[in-house]
């Protein structure tokens, strides 16, 4: 049961309050985020700070030269440092991804609450799991793992040729040299990765769900006898998406590959132009004349200076899914409510309603029995047709999608209503027919699944009914006796009937019965509503 | 899995192995042979072996490691996709044709035509077809490369050997943990994550009544809060990881700093440093691979609990699975003198019925929703229970009745696929194929959506079209028995009159038993009352 709602016009933000989950995500990353990069620029301030005294040691070391216990401890000191501001940077990213992940939910969750009955029906359940489940937590790595990443590719660099700068200016200017042509690669092979992946989303997007479609079709397989034919025929269409796969991670790793590139050739030019300059054979300022130290950590800065850049390529599957999961949530939640058939007869209508008794709604279907109740109940936009407003009042629904909570029956019968002792509870579930349901075994203490799952519509009706007998509340039925068998009707004429004595009970039906034991009936059938008293 | 699928991707992961390990091998000498190389012309530069110093020959190699690491590693990524990717290929061709034999196929409710419950479902089928290129391939070049360098580094500096095993058994210690504790963080999330997406589904089911009795915001805050909570469990996952992380990252450091330490005790000097120093810088590199070590005992946890989750599905899977049972009978009557009906679960409903059910009429099964309809047309078809009907003088058995009917399920469902796989009448010829979607009144819409080659998806098609493409597969359907679940659901009237009428006049020489939740349809039907 799946209904797409169709792209409707995106209406302006600004008038409307549309959700605009990314904009959301943000404001509540703020804080996480300013301490995580705080965190992640120490960490590189220290690694940095680390590389430059282990250099100096085992220069000095290996030169002979008297190397002072002073300069031992900072080595440990900034390692150690280094690793606990990593530690801690791990920390406040997972934190803060999880603040903004269980926040946006929430604020999705007041978004469903806002929303009319109507519009949350139409939703389809899958989608809206789906969404609440995953959707969150991919925009909450969007914006601070991916952000911060993104965020660290200019301040790691920059901090790194900085450092690089006080040994020689040179070698900075060397790796900062090589950055444009590295991103010059990038945007090439960028660009070919895009293309390679739009000519085969359209070549091959139909194969790309195919195991996932099967195994959700699988019974229909099943039934027809298809088994073996899908399963060879799923074997052909995996292997070509995987070939085509292939095809194009060939060309998206070189992304990766030239990361790895500039930061080994980085390494390699810089070991060789210093090992030239050490050995006193060729002058190249910048290059000679260093101190062993310094050229170490020359050594070591190099791969620091490219970590960012690596650190940023990993993280492509967060951006591409969270903008997923952005435009995904932004449309469910920004969906255009399905347009209401208008219904003129509601509109017009003006009852009174007593104070108890029965009221029957009748009318063909699609008269707009329906929304009448859920007018009356104040869940659907459009006029009140009631002079005074039952939208206040306490309200016990029955309907054949009431809601069941998992646990036993006596559980499901007794929600929301309080303490009620085990007697009361007994004739209501009795006087339903709850008790002796052959389908449903085991009395009050028959288990109910999630969801009602193991019931059919007519018994969660049933509980529904024997929920409203026992809680004080005005009662709206839709259809209570429809798809049910002659006596279990009867069953709930009967209690519709006794309940109606102290309350107001309002039923919308096509039951000629229970419209005839109504004191008031409600014919919408022509557009100017007749009421007929019984 | 097949013999030549074997055989390619084990060659696959051989390859792959190697370029992980001439990846590594490469990253820790350019490392190691860089330092070592400044340290020896340094010293040379002091005299005047400066003259006499072969620089081209590390210098060359130096290039050789930067020009390998990249090679090896886009090697290493490239076979490993290609590897696991093969793998994926037979893993998922095989677990479909296992989750075809599970009995949960049959049963009430297909749990995974459910969108939230399919994407679970695929995250852990994803979680065991990439988990050896997440954790058994890194696991396993990690540990050639720890124990290379922790051998070197017992020979050249023997007293490094213990803070490096202290650290290393540090890292044994808190992976443990992980795996432990990670483990059951995991599990509850996963717990969470299903009780939550339960409550959300069953909310949403009943969103109206819920609304209307002011009781949706707050099971709606109740799931998404078990929603939330799985988030927090996820949350300690990564906690523990970021600890295990930390040890990771001192790791190379530490071990470098011992060795040079080490080393510099036993007395050694100046160039007897050199060696020491380029174990030293490895220990650096190797140390950047450790990064991200506690991903791959994720990546393992992961794949235990997708094993689990997945190996619950064919439990109880019967072990002749392929047994196509297509025997030559063609039984025309079908009896059962007192059966005994049974709910999907196994539990018996009511008293024994007797059942005749005849080629001459169609039989019509009445019911009130929930009294059992679609149960006992699986019964008879063999999909709940092990009854053997009779037929005539011999016994049709579950499996022999699965085998001979044709099963149209009320909440069947359209592949996304053409619109002829989704008849599943390969062999009929096309203009059979319109007659029975004219048959159905679908031969206009198929035509608009583009043919019979079209392809189509479920979401393009109201229940009703849906309803009637699934009575088309019954037309084209040759089996003896034809079981027709609610066949005119989300038909108006006069429509499911009108198409029922000339379905039940195609198939006036098979057994067809019907569904139904008003009288009987048809006047010379057979009616059994439930």
């Amino acid at each position: 049961m799946k209904q797409r709602s169709a792209p409707t016009q995106r209406p302006d933000p600004a008038s409307s309050g549309a959700f605009q989950a990314l904009a959301a995500a943000q404001r509540l990353a703020k804080t996480g985020l300013c301490g995580l990069l705080t965190l992640l620029t120490v960490r590189t301030a220290l690694r940095l700070g680390f590389a430059a005294t282990l250099a100096i040691a085992a220069g000095r070391l290996v030169m002979g030269e008297a190397v002072d216990p002073w300069l031992t401890a900072p080595v440990i000191v900034l390692l150690a440092a280094a690793c606990l501001a990593g530690f801690a940077a791990d920390r406040v990213q997972a934190s803060a991804e999880t603040a903004v992940s269980t926040g946006l939910r929430n604020l999705a969750g007041d978004r469903l609450n806002e929303m009319p009955a109507r519009q949350l029906q139409s939703l389809s359940v899958g989608s809206v799991i789906v969404s609440m489940q995953r959707h969150p937590e991919a925009i909450a790595a969007l914006v601070v793992g991916h952000r911060a990443a993104t965020a660290m590719m200019a301040a790691g660099p920059l901090l790194a040729a900085i450092v690089l700068c006080f040994v020689s200016w040179q070698a900075a200017l060397l790796v900062v040299g090589l950055t444009p042509v590295m991103i010059l690669f990038f945007a090439l092979v960028g660009n070919a990765i895009r293309r390679r992946a739009d000519a085969q989303e359209r070549a091959f997007g139909r194969l790309a769900g195919q195991f996932a479609d099967r195994i959700r079709t699988l019974p229909t397989i099943v039934a027809n006898h298809a088994t073996l034919d899908e399963e060879a025929k799923l074997a052909r269409r995996l292997d070509a998406y995987a070939g085509k796969t292939i095809g194009l991670l060939r060309i998206a790793f070189v992304n990766a590959g030239i990361i790895d590139f500039f930061a080994s050739l980085s390494i390699a030019l810089l070991a060789v132009f210093l090992g030239l300059g050490h050995l006193k054979l060729v002058t190249i300022p910048g290059f000679s004349n260093l101190e062993l130290w310094q050229s170490l950590f020359i050594l070591m800065i190099a791969p620091e200076y490219f970590s960012p850049f690596r650190r940023f390529s990993e993280q492509y599957h967060a951006k591409a899914e969270g903008l997923a999961a952005v435009t995904a949530l932004d449309r469910m939640l920004d969906a255009e409510p399905a347009a209401a058939r208008t219904l003129p007869v509601l509109d017009r209508l003006r009852l009174v309603l007593p104070g108890h008794g029965l009221v029957a709604v009748v009318g063909p279907s699609g008269s707009g029995k329906s929304t009448l109740l859920r007018r009356l109940a104040g869940i659907e936009p459009g006029g009140m047709p009631c002079a005074h407003g039952h939208a206040d009042t306490e309200i016990a629904w029955i309907s054949t999608d009431s809601y069941v909570p998992e646990g036993t029956l006596a559980q499901a019968i007794a929600w929301r209503a309080g303490a009620i002792d085990e007697d009361r509870l007994e004739d209501a579930a009795r006087a339903i027919g709850l008790l002796d349901d052959a389908l449903l075994p085991g009395g009050l203490e028959a288990r109910l699944d999630k969801g009602g799952a193991n019931l059919s519509g007519g018994q969660r009706l049933r509980i529904a009914v024997a929920r409203a007998a026992l809680a004080g509340r005005t009662v709206l039925a839709d259809e209570p006796t429809a798809k049910l068998d002659r006596g279990t009707a009867e069953a709930v004429r009967r209690t519709l009937v006794t309940i109606s004595r102290s309350r107001l009970v309002v039923v919308a039906t096509h039951d000629r019965d229970l419209a005839a034991a109504a004191e008031l009936t409600v014919d919408l059938t022509n557009s100017d509503a007749i009421e007929a008293a019984a | 899995m097949s013999t030549a699928v074997q055989s390619s991707s084990s060659r696959l992961w051989r390859l792959a192995t190697g370029f992980a390990f001439a990846a590594l091998s490469c990253a820790i000498l350019l490392g190691g042979v860089s330092a070592w190389l400044l340290g020896s012309v340094a010293i040379a530069g002091l005299s005047a072996a400066a003259f006499t110093f072969n620089f081209h020959i590390p210098a060359a190699l130096i290039r050789l490691f930067a020009i390998g690491r990249t090679a090896a590693r886009y090697g290493e990524r490239l076979t490993g996709h290609k590897a696991a990717l093969a793998d994926q290929v037979a893993h998922r061709v095989e677990l479909f044709a296992a989750m075809a034999a599970a009995p949960a196929v049959r049963s009430a409710g297909w749990q995974l035509g459910d969108d939230a419950r399919l994407a679970d479902y695929l995250d852990d089928v994803e979680d065991i077809d990439y988990a050896r290129l997440r954790a058994g391939l890194p696991a396993l070049t990690l540990a050639c490369g720890l124990s290379i360098l922790i051998a070197g580094s017992a020979v050249l500096a023997p007293l490094s050997f213990l803070p490096i095993i202290l650290l290393l058994l540090a890292i044994l210690f808190a992976g443990n943990r992980v795996a432990k504790a990670g483990a059951v963080a995991w599990e509850r999330a996963r717990s969470l994550r299903r009780e939550g997406a339960g409550r959300l589904g069953a909310a949403m089911a009943s969103a109206v009544p819920l609304k209307a009795e002011g009781a949706w915001s707050r099971e709606c805050a109740e799931a998404l809060a078990a929603l939330s909570r799985a988030d927090g469990e996820l949350l300690a996952l990564r906690r523990l990881q970021a600890r295990l992380d930390l040890i990771g990252a001192a790791f190379g450091p530490v071990a470098g700093i011992s060795v040079m330490a080490a080393a510099w005790h036993a007395g050694r000097q100046g160039s007897e440093l050199l060696l020491p120093m380029l174990l030293a810088f490895s220990w650096l590199a190797l140390g950047e691979a450790m990064n991200g070590v506690s991903r791959i005992l994720v990546a393992v946890l992961r794949h235990n609990a997708a094993r689990t989750a997945i190996g619950q599905w064919m439990q109880a899977a019967a072990p002749g699975r392929r047994g196509s049972v297509q025997g030559g009978v063609q039984p025309r009557l079908l009896r059962h003198g007192a059966l005994q009906r049974r709910a999907p679960d196994g539990r018996a409903i009511g008293t024994p019925i007797s059942l005749l059910l005849a080629q001459d009429q169609p039989t019509v099964l009445v019911g009130a929703s929930g009294s059992g309809k679609t149960s006992l047309l699986k019964q008879v078809a063999g999909w709940i229970g092990d009854d053997a009907l009779a037929a005539g003088d011999r016994i049709v058995s579950a499996s022999e009745r699965r085998a001979l009917c044709a099963l149209v399920l009320h909440d069947a469902v359209i592949l996304e696929d053409t619109v002829r796989a989704n008849l599943f009448a390969c062999d009929v010829p096309d203009a059979e194929l319109w007659r029975a979607l004219e048959a159905v009144e679908m031969g206009g819409r198929i035509r608009d959506a583009g043919g019979l080659d079209a392809w189509i998806r479920q979401d393009r098609f109201s229940l009703g079209e849906v309803q009637r493409i699934n009575l088309a597969r019954a037309w084209l359907s040759g089996r003896p028995l034809v079981l027709l679940d609610e066949p005119t659901e989300h038909l108006d009237d006069a429509q499911g009159e009108r198409i029922l009428e000339r379905l039940l006049a195609r198939l006036s020489d098979r057994i067809v038993v019907i569904s139904s939740h008003h009288a009987p349809p048809h006047r010379d039907a057979r009616t059994i009352g439930l």
